[in-house]
């Protein structure tokens, strides 16, 4: 018996240590078009209304918004297709029709999450929009689901010589982005692989 | 002889009685106004820079604590962090002794160490050092005294979670050293609030409650009520079936209602109030713990 458990572990154990691998590792150029289409529709429809949106189930059909307001943050699940979603959404004021069209395009594209994070520069707010796309992967056993993360600036960022995000031009320090490094593809537009899509 | 005997059992039984009052005057918790500690704010210099914090800019700490008076709700824990617990000690904090609050951080800002309730803190050197640098972490970025106080706080208190990381380096917001068990954040109620803490539930099995809905309703009229919940059931972080069932959050509850078998939550965590509805078998998975504070 103790001879056969080396046989059970060392291939469980290998198994396990394997990470995730994403298919494709040019995912942003693949999907440049569509994906900066949902970051500005995003942006405009935030801007009126601020609001995040997130799918809960692999298949991308159940979803969570967060409607933010200053006083009140109200979250709801729903299916994609609920017609309870757009009467939530008019009831608060939200453009119904434009939320829906950048839902259907998230669904298309992937993108499992996204939503605009506030930062401080000299104490100056700044916004970037922050979103994550499920890539097609080959996941082996026990090991973390994958996600590309994509950060879009308003502003050209810093980046040192191994394209890393830089917390300003003076500082070397860098920039970690909820416990991420992130990585350059533009001056403005920075990618992460992280296991959690929010 | 009998009469001396009396004046000495009344002299003793008025000793004790004084003695109990104090000590219970003791056990009080010290409320006071936020009206008195706007005015305690107003007359202090608030341009004066500290040496020992060397990164805390003195218009940015003292515009924080005026927010803090203003708005009791406007703690902000940062994103990214461990710093929870601590955000919702701030508001029960706030609720009893905002005098106490503004008083307290101006004396660690001008001397590097102070009481509160009867808690002596002297913050360690890195923790100085630190207050003041967090970046990247949303408002909490130009927010210095809630930096000073959660980082003050997560260094005095220390519970089984912190055990191997118990000195603060950078980057230590985000990790162990800031975490905070079940027992430690009842252990921080009762000392920095002064009040009575009653607690179900544990860091790994959920509360024994027949009906959690009902528990926690009868709590919320006279009591506030904090909850220790697994965030990760509600707002979700990746799409795996299987998860660790562990808490990681703690928040404060506001209100609770139930219609058609869907419980709604309103609560506080993270600088404002988030209202959700929830069904109730993913509300159960949710609560570790209840923490029941007299109001």
């Amino acid at each position: 018996m103790i001879r056969i458990l080396p046989t059970i572990f060392i291939p469980l154990w290998l198994l396990s240590s394997c990470s995730t691998k994403i298919v494709s590792n040019n995912y942003y150029q693949q999907n440049k078009t569509r994906v900066d289409d949902i970051e500005s529709r995003y942006e405009k429809l935030n801007a009126a209304r601020p609001f995040a949106i997130a799918f809960t189930d692999k298949k991308l059909n159940i979803l969570s918004i967060e409607m933010i307001s200053d006083t009140l943050t109200r979250i709801y699940e729903f299916n994609a297709n609920e017609k309870r979603l757009s009467d939530s959404l008019a009831k608060y004021n939200y453009d119904a029709a434009g939320i829906d069209i950048l839902i259907k395009k998230m669904q298309q594209t992937k993108v499992t999450w996204i939503n605009s994070v506030d930062y401080y520069v000299n104490d100056q707010p700044q916004q970037l929009i922050y979103l994550s796309i499920k890539p097609v992967t080959i996941r082996y056993l026990f090991s973390p689901p994958k996600y590309i993360a994509l950060g879009y600036f308003r502003t050209p960022q810093s980046f040192d010589e191994k394209g890393r995000l830089l917390d300003s031009r003076r500082t070397k320090r860098i920039r970690k982005i909820k416990g991420q490094e992130f990585y350059r593809i533009t001056d403005r537009i920075c990618y992460t692989i992280t296991e959690k899509y929010r | 002889m009998r009469i001396q005997y009396k004046l000495t059992s009344l002299f003793f039984l008025s000793f004790v009685l004084c003695l109990k009052a104090k000590a219970a005057d003791h056990l009080q918790p010290v409320s006071s106004g936020r009206e008195q500690a706007l005015a305690y704010l107003e007359r202090i210099n608030q341009t004066k820079e500290s040496a020992h914090w060397p990164n805390v800019k003195s218009k940015l700490f003292y515009d924080n604590l005026k927010l803090n008076l203003e708005d009791k709700q406007s703690f902000y824990p940062g994103r990214s962090t461990n710093f929870c617990s601590y955000g919702a000690l701030s508001y029960l904090v706030m609720e009893k002794d905002a005098l106490g609050y503004v008083k307290f951080m101006n004396e660690l800002y001008e001397s590097g160490e102070a009481n509160f309730n009867n808690n002596h803190f002297k913050p360690s050197k890195q923790v100085m050092k630190a207050a003041g640098t967090l970046r990247f972490k949303g408002v909490l970025d130009i927010r210095h005294a809630e930096q000073v106080w959660f980082l003050v706080l997560a260094d005095k208190f220390k519970g089984y979670l912190n055990f191997f990381n118990k000195r603060f380096h950078e980057g230590d917001e985000n990790t162990f050293w800031a975490s905070a068990n079940l027992s430690k954040f009842n252990r921080m109620v009762r000392k920095l609030c002064g009040v009575k803490v009653k607690a179900v539930g544990s860091d790994l099995i959920k509360p024994w409650v027949k009906d959690t809905y009902c528990y926690l309703q009868k709590r919320m009229d006279s009591n506030i009520v904090s909850l220790y919940i697994n965030n990760r059931v509600i707002h979700k972080k990746n799409h795996d079936k299987i998860k660790f069932s562990i808490p990681t959050h703690y928040i404060i509850l506001r209100q609770i209602s139930k219609v058609d078998n869907m419980i709604t939550i309103r609560y506080w965590d993270y600088g404002g109030e988030t209202l959700m509805q929830i069904s109730p078998r993913t509300f159960r998975k949710t609560i570790f713990g209840i923490i029941t504070i007299d109001k």
